[in-house]
């Protein structure tokens, strides 16, 4: 019968092979001690965000409180307190700006949450070519933001555009769209609501295909009309998604620059400038630095403020579902 | 004796050829500099790092490379600005606008070359060779100083672009002189009588719907008389405008002096010639309603046939008459742009100058400098602006262009010459970018109809004289 008794080791024998390489391995397995190896390995994305994000947010709220143009190297910045936000508030030229991208704002969303809603009620059922279909009608929001600024430009070109090439056919006389500010307006959120439909479509789709089936068969049985079905069964299961549709797209399209920057420029005169573009021109045409950054600050905190309105929603559409 | 003198002739010939050795580096001790620069996105630039390439040798024996980096022209301004104030010291050479020569002189990023002028009789050679509206515009800051801190890469200036086809053919010649009692210009001393006048009479005759006669057929599309640059980007409205403003005798705010912008830049002379600008325009294509008719637009739409002549700058004829891409290249003819029809008969012409000078940075070290300016000289050298002329470019040396074989090269290339003699300049000053945006926003309103040419212009003198009083530049 084998003897389990511990062998005792003599002291002497442990202390007597140090390792030349302790010091290393004990670091390197301090660091990597499971306890922080979770820390570790997202440093390398933490020490990112802060030198590319949170650097120069904080670097940027600092000179929102200077006159400086950052074209100037021999420059230095000169304090002017709130100067640069009041100006910002009083600016009347701000306030027009923030008038445009309202307006765009309530155009497009409205104009995205009818026809997403359309769409997914299209889809919600299934016919020949679906799948495809759907494919097709996704692919505009895989675009990128500029590219289609640049396609819409060229679909509303006067000489040589194809739309306004199919209202002459009817008109006989040329049609011009970018022409005064009420069309150009029309123009962006045309161009913004044929890219982001595809978006508020699959939300609301999630929502359609989720409503159990006997609801509508017990509906059928009851006789109740086609809007009372949507009132009572379809309606309340998409509300929430609706809602988060709504609130989503207005966050994303307060902030839009790529579409009005390459269709329009802004024009004709600064109609269809957005608070977006003429934050670009003022950081990176004028060099107004510092009242750039108190602006972009002003932007921050309406996005700010929406994006609280989006959380609360979600965090109220999970109370609902659970 | 003699075998001494032979040994010591031999021993200081090795010595020399050792020293002469020692002043080229070997291929051992050659360097590889590479010298960044920004540049537009055109043909002046390409063609200019394809002859680079194809035929550069560093005289200092150093590995030297040229990289361009192209940028598209409408934002070529915010590009080169935010590189120059990001620090990112990325170029080491940039081809830059005239206009922002103040901007960024003042700003410390552009290299004053006075001193390396004075010690280089080559570089004094090239100076001397520089048209002197060139010297003025492109090289030096402030405003016709001495103080250079550029050359010319490519000097520019706005010529009109006709339908050779429609403009010489016999009929409508008849018609329009039967029609307006003016000859329809088809010949270079034609057009040199061409006022604004005849622009409008022009655009007019010309205006043709789909299936109507036009030269010796029938135009397949709606056809449109005249076109010339009314785009919201850039500069490209002012430059259009400024040039009917100086030729009817009005002006913009002139830098050499501390005088107010108002009373100047909203004169009834400049009211009267932007009125005139905005009117021209009921006879250009469609677009020029939508303030998007830049110069890229009147090109393309020039050369897809929609439009009779247009004023443009030169650097964009080349395209014109390659008929990979131009359905109008064996039909066009260049002649210079209208003037302005004075009360005693005589043609009053001016224009804004085009073109880019190159600059260096002030981060160079001096090894990268004396690199830098080795390519100047080489991109200025005759040979090479020869080359560059006979492929479509212009030169701003005068022993080129006063090269009776100069107009030959190109069929532009004599407007582009007769024009230097009346070419101005916009603004220096390190305002400049702030005013410019300004006024073509305003000048964008006009051009849309939203305001009227007084409005616009009465608009841009006020906020000239809020920034200029701000800088400390007028009283």
């Amino acid at each position: 019968m084998t003897s389990l008794t511990p062998v005792q080791i003599p002291p002497q024998t442990i202390a007597a092979a140090p390792s030349p390489r302790r010091s290393a391995r004990g670091f390197l397995g301090w660091l990597m001690a499971p306890e922080r190896r979770g820390p570790m390995l997202v440093a390398p994305a933490i020490a990112t965000l802060i030198v590319v994000n949170i650097f120069p947010l904080l670097w940027s709220y600092g000179l929102s409180f200077f006159s400086y143009n950052a074209k100037y190297i021999n420059r230095p910045p000169r304090w002017i307190g709130l100067d640069n936000y009041v100006d910002a508030f009083t600016d009347p030229e701000v306030w027009d700006r923030f008038t445009n991208t309202a307006v765009i704002v309530i155009g497009s969303v409205a104009v995205q949450l009818v026809v997403g809603f359309l769409l997914a009620l299209l889809f919600a059922r299934e016919f020949p070519l679906r799948r495809y279909l759907l494919m097709l009608v996704l692919a505009p929001m895989m675009l990128s933001l500029s590219a289609v600024g640049v396609f819409f430009k060229l679909f509303y070109e006067p000489t040589l555009g194809f739309i306004p090439r199919i209202v002459q056919t009817f008109t006989g006389v040329p049609f011009v769209i970018l022409d005064t500010p009420t069309k150009a307006i029309i123009a962006i959120i045309c161009a913004d609501a044929w890219m982001w439909s595809p978006f508020v479509m699959l939300l609301v789709l999630a929502g359609l295909v989720s409503v159990p089936k006997y609801l509508y068969e017990a509906a059928e049985i009851d006789r109740a009309s086609t809007w009372r079905r949507f009132r009572t069964i379809t309606f309340p299961y998409i509300r929430s998604l609706l809602l988060l549709a709504l609130l989503f797209r207005t966050i994303e399209t307060f902030k839009i620059f790529d579409v009005p920057y390459v269709l329009t420029e802004g024009g004709p005169g600064t109609s269809t400038e957005t608070i977006s573009v003429y934050l670009f021109r003022l950081a990176f045409n004028y060099f107004r630095t510092g009242r750039a950054s108190a602006l972009g600050y002003i932007v921050l905190f309406g996005v700010i403020v929406l994006t609280s309105l989006y959380l609360y929603a979600i965090q109220t559409r999970r109370s609902e579902a659970g | 004796m003699r075998g001494l003198q032979a040994g010591f002739a031999a021993l200081a010939v090795t010595a020399g050829a050792a020293l002469a050795g020692a002043a080229v580096p070997t291929p051992a001790d050659a360097k590889d500099i590479i010298i960044n620069m920004a540049a537009p996105d055109w043909l002046p630039t390409r063609f200019m790092q394809e002859e680079f390439n194809r035929t550069y040798h560093a005289k200092s024996g150093n590995n030297v490379k040229l990289v361009i980096d192209f940028i598209p022209w409408p934002s070529f301004y915010q590009r080169v600005a935010a590189s120059l104030s990001s620090g990112e010291k990325k170029y080491q050479m940039l081809v830059t606008d005239s206009q922002w020569l103040g901007d960024f002189v003042e700003g410390g990023h552009y290299l004053k070359l006075n001193k390396y002028i004075d010690k280089d009789p080559e570089l004094q050679a090239v100076l001397a060779d520089m048209h002197q509206v060139l010297k003025d515009t492109s090289s030096s800051y402030p405003y016709k100083s001495h103080n250079y801190y550029g050359f010319p890469q490519f000097p520019d200036n706005l010529i009109t672009f006709y339908r050779t086809d429609l403009f010489c053919n016999k009929t409508e010649r008849a018609n329009f002189l039967a029609k307006y009692k003016k000859t329809l210009p088809c010949y270079y001393n034609e057009w040199e009588q061409a006022d604004w006048d005849l622009w409008a009479d022009i655009g007019e005759f010309f205006h043709r719907k789909k299936g109507d006669k036009l030269g010796d057929g029938v135009a397949d599309d709606d056809f449109y008389g005249i076109a010339y640059q009314a785009g919201k980007g850039y500069d490209f409205s002012s430059m259009q405008i400024n040039t009917l403003v100086w030729e009817a005798g009005g002006n913009i705010w002139d830098e050499t002096n501390t005088k107010p912008a108002s009373g100047v830049v909203n004169s009834p002379i400049a009211v009267k010639a932007l009125e005139r600008y905005l009117d021209l325009l009921k006879w250009a294509p469609p677009v020029a309603k939508t303030g998007q008719m830049d110069i890229f637009v009147v090109q393309d739409l020039y050369m897809q046939g929609k439009v009779a002549a247009v004023v443009d700058w030169v650097g964009l004829a080349g395209p014109v008459i390659d008929p990979k891409v131009s359905k109008v290249a064996d039909k066009s003819g260049f002649a210079q742009a209208p003037g302005w029809r004075k009360p005693d008969g005589s043609i009053n012409r001016f224009a804004n100058i085009g073109g880019q000078p190159f600059v260096l940075t002030t981060w160079n070290s001096d090894e990268v400098v004396h690199e830098c300016l080795e390519i100047v000289k080489w991109w200025l050298s005759k040979p090479v602006q020869v080359n560059f002329a006979k492929s479509g470019g212009q030169s701003g040396l005068l022993s080129v262009i006063q090269d009776p074989a100069y107009f030959t090269y190109k069929p532009w290339n004599r407007a582009f010459v007769d024009n230097y003699q009346w070419q101005k300049d916009i603004w220096h000053i390190p305002e400049f970018f702030p005013l410019l945006t300004e006024q073509q926003e305003q000048f964008d309103k006009a051009i849309t109809g939203q305001i009227s040419a007084k409005q616009a212009l009465d608009t841009v003198a006020a906020y000239q004289d809020k920034t200029l009083k701000e800088a400390g530049r007028i009283n």
